[in-house]
């Protein structure tokens, strides 16, 4: 008969008040809010789409309750944290990287090829949030006619990867957190996929929208 | 007359200083209901008696004939060739050691995770031979049972990349196993216990969700399910000094027996 083991010295050595073992639900937290952020903040830009003049009003009523005043950089921060946390899963050595890369190709498992899409999105989002946000939170007020301007002068190829890159990293997110907390079991699973692919197609449709009726003000 | 099958497999015996790493090919007529692992036991009586292989009960309860079938991992006894190409590759699992061919220790690697998440019924009660077994409730012996069907061939192990790049991964076998333990309420562990043992990255944090292990798990364990239910477990003992114990026993989402 097994008596209650006590724990290995390496086990009592850690404890649920341990940082380290708090990274994934950080990870997850951070992610989700992100992810509630970035469906709203694409609706608010989409509504370029019905009226420049909606969007301009959203702008400021954004500003003047300093809503985007203190959401860009709380963002910004979190976005860092959230990839700060997230990195410690990233396969950063090149040996590493060749290995996963090698058994996704011969495994050739949608689930697993979209990890590496979360990784390679993960890191424009995270070079992309900063020059997004330094650009739009420098030159307030927020008005579509200037996001025309931007995309006129060039800007418009940084949006055509931007948009996709976080549609993508988002909705795979979502799917990944609601799989591996338990929340999608395994026979609601596929249906569940379709819908967030749905969903993500539907942004980025709203998104190209919203950008080619941003560019034909511009003109 | 069947298709001809061409079998590229992969040889190499690590006890044997001359031989390398390479790829070898066979042909063999297909015949009717021919599995994988019959088509190998032909190639090694008829073709070539050095192959090596494992096998056991030819019926997918053993769980020795895993290896990887033209890049996914699975069981050779379960899979018809009829269900493949003409051409199908063959490579031992990867993770585990290679002992020859397409024979792997999975006996070894499975041992020594059993002992790391003390893979055993944790009891205070003193065992009386003489007494009659403790009645179950059927619906939770079903539950158990389903947990317990996992054979350890290793294939969720093999197809996981998270495995695949960090040898320290317990793997979803090894959660699946301790989730079997977390519901019995036999087991006295309580889930600050349960968390001690896999609330880290080498445990249930390190998995990705990638779920190629519940995608060609040969006997259909629903590994992500236990994945899900032990990581939000482990999540929320992780974080209970600063969620109300209402929420977090609201999201905890397991119908446990445990406190």
């Amino acid at each position: 008969m097994s008596q209650i083991t006590p724990l290995t010295e390496v086990q009592a050595a850690r404890s649920p008040r341990d940082l380290r073992s708090r990274l994934d639900f950080w990870q997850a937290l951070s992610g989700a809010c992100l992810a509630i952020f970035v469906c709203f903040h694409l609706i608010f830009e989409g509504s370029v789409v019905i009226s420049p003049a909606i969007t301009d009003w959203i702008g400021w009523a954004m500003e003047v309750t300093y809503v985007a005043q203190i959401a860009a950089p709380v963002v910004l921060l979190l976005i860092i944290f959230h990839f700060w946390i997230a990195a410690r899963k990233m396969p950063f050595l090149a040996g590493e990287m060749q290995i996963f890369i090698n058994h996704s190709k011969a495994l050739n498992d949608v689930d697993t090829w979209l990890w590496i899409v979360q990784v390679l999105t993960a890191v424009v989002i995270l070079a992309g949030a900063f020059f997004h946000v330094y650009t739009v939170m420098t030159d307030l007020p927020i008005e579509v006619i200037k996001s025309a301007q931007r995309l006129h002068m060039g800007w418009w190829l940084f949006y055509v990867f931007f948009l996709p890159c976080t549609i993508l990293h988002t909705g795979i997110g979502i799917y990944r957190i609601a799989v591996k907390y338990g929340f999608l079991s395994k026979e609601k699973r596929y249906f569940w996929r379709g819908v967030i692919w749905s969903g993500m197609g539907c942004y980025l449709v709203l998104g190209t929208c919203a950008l080619i009726r941003v560019w034909f003000i511009g003109n | 007359m069947g298709r001809k099958l061409t079998f590229e497999i992969f040889r190499y015996n690590p006890a044997d200083p001359k031989s390398k790493p390479h790829m070898q090919s066979y042909e063999l007529e297909e015949t009717p209901s021919m599995t994988l692992f019959i088509a190998l036991n032909k190639i090694r009586e008829e073709q070539d008696p050095t192959l090596q292989f494992d096998f056991c009960c030819r019926a997918g309860i053993c769980g020795s004939c895993g290896m990887v079938i033209n890049g996914k991992p699975g069981l050779a006894c379960h899979t018809q060739t009829a269900d493949l190409p003409d051409k199908i590759t063959l490579h031992p699992l990867p993770v585990f050691k290679l002992i020859g061919d397409l024979s792997v220790d999975t006996g070894t690697w499975f041992r020594n995770t059993g002992k790391k998440i003390e893979s055993w019924i944790h009891t205070n009660k003193k065992f009386d031979e003489n007494a009659q077994e403790e009645r179950m409730d059927n619906a939770l012996a079903n539950q158990i049972f389903e947990l317990d069907r996992c054979v350890e061939c290793g294939c969720c192990v093999a197809a996981c990349g998270t495995a695949r790049m960090r040898e320290d991964f317990m793997g979803a076998t090894a959660i699946n196993r301790l989730a079997r333990f977390y519901i019995d309420p036999r087991d006295n562990r309580t889930p600050a216990d349960f968390y001690e043992v896999i609330g880290d990255d080498q445990g249930v944090f390190g998995c990705m969700g990638l779920l190629a292990c519940d995608n060609v798990c040969p006997k259909q364990i629903p590994l992500q399910d236990q994945l899900g239910i032990m990581r939000r477990m482990a999540t929320l003992e992780s974080v209970k000094a600063i969620i109300p114990e209402f929420l977090r026993k609201k999201l905890m989402g397991c119908k446990s027996v445990k406190p």
